[in-house]
């Protein structure tokens, strides 16, 4: 089996005799529908995010990206669009377009600058080849404040992250680790906010917020959201399987409760601590709402206030959207990529016979 | 080097009472193993003399000085669990240093500590390593290397033995013996092994239901048992238990074998007779004997178990040496060494008959 190579692997079938069986296509329908179904949509984004505006708002669409081919044409002094022209007389060539007037276009040949020729825009195909419009990412990136967004959704993610890690896991080990009168009771009041969704509380913590004059702040961002009861759940339930023996013989080695909190529990909860982390960046990363009442200041703006502020009243700058969407999404998928074989490993219980 | 003391100890779990005060003393560089059957609080009552949990009542003493209600780190001793307990994402190294690190000694000391300690258990090419990445043995080694490096007063042992198999576990109860020989630190040693307990101990404690039922020398103890209890549980095969009734200090057994009871409690009424499979051999012509059918032999070589059930129905195993002819279904005749016979009474404890 060890051997095996990724064809042997992938073309294994439950059929004997290399036969098909009927659980086998249902397999392969299933998992290929499952893919594209996954990766379908992210696929459109980034293609369609290298496409210009133009070909954006094109019927029917393309999965591929496509620029139009341009020639300069002397006497001109912007590139002219290449077309292939089907002629009076049948034949066809390759024309540069001037420009169009009603159903009519007036084309040149680029070897022949000074005849015009004069064609039907039905009979004409544009010549295009696959192209990226790199301009949906370079414009924003160096025009506008998109870095400055970058940054601000870098800051709330960070600090919000490593704030929720600590506050949570110390919360989560007093309520694992300590025997006290009420806890039981303590935990399952934070298990119940798990049931009180953000637009219930939206109006009284906007008070709060305005109140502790954290309004038009990143720590009015920050704050409000790191003690999450998902975090403190997932992680005392995970401190539970740490065995107490490990903080009997840390005891007994002198450690104070706080070393043993920094010494022992935390980095055997490391993996519980790693899905906290990419839960609470994913969540802080891809908040909108509470960033959108918190912050009116522009350059306050986390990116994902920042990509609203693309979509205008009456103009939707579709190709900056889906750019930055892209360029949103990258950090995200990076931390997935790089934290999730922490969720694998489980390395406490290891010394315990 | 600690003597320790146990003055009415009593601890209860939720309104239960678990330990029924319990009376001891240590003496300095002693050996002493609690032994028991399961649940009869042995663990219970390490975990106090720890520090780990606190007595109901009760004082706890090491060298005079009362310890009742000083922390666990603070009473200068050390403990290796029955799990081991090793921290999993530390290295041998720093699961040997950790305590030491915590009081803030020098790092010279500590390296010169755990080095020795490296030296003597022989882990030496395993302190990089994580406790993973090594044996049964080799954790076991390093718990007690984590005990070591601190130079308590005494150590304490929570059934150490218990998660290795039969042939290790040989091999490191020599290996403890001569460590203590070694250091000759006091230490309590927690096991339900009756061999460990015999091998090691300078004196046994025999634990049941949170009650001391007897403290005494193995040989005490195996001469000597305080009670049917004691009796019954140390050693191997088990003592053969005979219920019979007394008549003025006489008492018969199946086959016509009489006993004296002696003149005090058990000189009438209902009394048990304890002798050891170990001390009856074959009858010989003129001997009172006791009388029982022969139901499975076991062949050892150097010895032969006999099983036999008596005419009223008590099983009771004999060692006899050599190789013996007895068959199942034979009427097996025995007689009991001169003085190794044990007479209780009624209510089970020990009566003296010389």
């Amino acid at each position: 089996m060890s051997n095996m190579t990724i064809r042997q692997f992938v073309g294994q079938r439950r059929g004997h005799g290399g036969r098909w069986h009927w659980t086998d296509i249902a397999t392969w329908i299933w998992l290929i529908g499952g893919t594209i179904l996954m990766f379908g949509p992210a696929l459109w984004l980034v293609m369609s995010s290298f496409k210009s505006p133009a070909q954006l708002a094109e019927f029917p669409p393309t999965l591929l990206p496509y620029a139009q081919e341009t020639v300069m044409v002397e006497g001109y002094d912007d590139p002219l669009p290449l077309y292939t022209a089907r002629l009076e007389d049948g034949t066809t060539a390759e024309l540069a377009e001037i420009r169009r007037i009603g159903t009519n276009s007036q084309m040149v040949d680029p070897a022949d600058p000074g005849t015009r020729i004069d064609v039907n825009i039905a009979d004409r195909t544009p010549i295009r080849s696959i192209g990226f419009a790199t301009g949906n990412y370079v414009e924003p990136l160096v025009a506008n404040d998109f870095p400055r967004f970058l940054w601000n959704s870098v800051f709330v993610t960070v600090m919000a992250t490593l704030i929720t890690l600590l506050t949570n896991s110390m919360a989560a080990f007093a309520l694992s680790k300590y025997r006290f009168r009420g806890r039981d009771a303590v935990m399952l009041l934070i298990v119940a906010t798990l049931m009180v969704p953000l637009s219930v509380i939206l109006v009284p913590l906007y008070s709060v917020v305005n109140f502790t004059g954290l309004l038009n702040s990143l720590w009015g961002v920050i704050l409000p959201t790191v003690a999450t009861p998902t975090g403190v759940f997932l992680l005392r339930q995970y401190m539970l399987t740490i065995p107490d023996e490990l903080l009997e013989a840390a005891r007994m080695d002198h450690a104070s409760e706080w070393q043993i909190y920094w010494r022992i529990v935390l980095p055997l909860a490391a993996p519980a601590l790693a899905v906290l982390a990419i839960f609470s960046v994913v969540w802080r990363w891809n908040d909108f709402l509470w960033p959108l009442i918190v912050l009116s200041r522009r350059e306050l703006y986390t990116l994902q206030v920042g990509l609203n502020s693309y979509a205008g009243e009456l103009n939707v700058q579709w190709h900056y959207i889906l750019a930055m969407t892209v360029v949103t999404m990258i950090p995200v998928v990076l931390v997935f990529v790089f934290l999730q074989r922490f969720i694998t490993t489980g390395i406490a219980g290891a010394g315990i016979k | 080097m600690a003597t320790l003391s146990l003055k009415d100890i009593r601890k209860s779990f939720a309104g239960i009472e678990v330990i029924h005060g319990v009376d001891l003393s240590v003496k300095d560089g002693e050996l002493v193993v609690f032994v028991g059957p399961s649940g009869c609080g042995k663990s219970t009552l390490l975990r106090l003399i720890a520090g780990l949990d606190r007595p109901t009542s009760g004082t706890i003493e090491l060298d005079g000085r009362d310890v009742t209600g000083v922390n666990a780190a603070d009473r200068g001793l050390a403990m290796v669990f029955q799990s081991y307990a090793l921290y999993p994402h530390m290295t041998v190294r720093q699961n040997l240093s950790f305590g030491l690190e915590n009081t803030r000694m020098p790092k010279a000391e500590i390296a010169r500590r755990v080095d020795e300690a490296g030296r003597m258990l022989e882990i030496g090419e395993l302190m990089n390593r994580r406790p993973t990445q090594l044996s049964g043995g080799q954790r076991q080694r390093v718990a007690i290397g984590r005990a070591i490096v601190r130079e308590p007063s005494a150590f304490l042992l929570d059934e150490p033995l218990s998660n290795l198999d039969a042939e290790l576990r040989v091999t490191m109860r020599a290996e403890l013996a001569q460590l203590h020989e070694r250091l000759a630190t006091t230490m309590i040693y927690v096991t339900h092994d009756q061999v460990e307990a015999m091998t090691l101990a300078d004196r046994i404690v025999v634990l049941r239901g949170g009650r001391i039922e007897q403290v005494d020398t193995p040989l005490g103890l195996y001469n000597q048992p305080a009670n049917l209890f004691v009796a019954g549980f140390i050693g191997a095969p088990n003592m053969n238990l005979f219920p019979a009734t007394a008549r003025d200090g006489q008492a018969e057994l199946p086959g016509g074998l009489r006993i004296d009871t002696g003149p005090g409690a058990a000189r009438d009424g209902k009394v048990t007779i304890g002798i050891r499979p170990q001390h009856m051999h074959l009858a010989e012509a003129g001997e009172q004997t006791l009388e029982g059918r022969v139901e499975l032999v076991e062949r050892l070589g150097a010895e032969t178990v006999v099983h036999a059930v008596t005419a009223e129905g008590t099983t009771f195993v004999t060692v006899l040496a050599g190789q013996p002819e007895v068959a199942m279904g034979d009427t097996l005749h025995v007689t009991p060494d001169r003085g190794q016979v044990h007479v209780f009474d009624a209510d089970g404890q020990r009566v003296a008959r010389d």
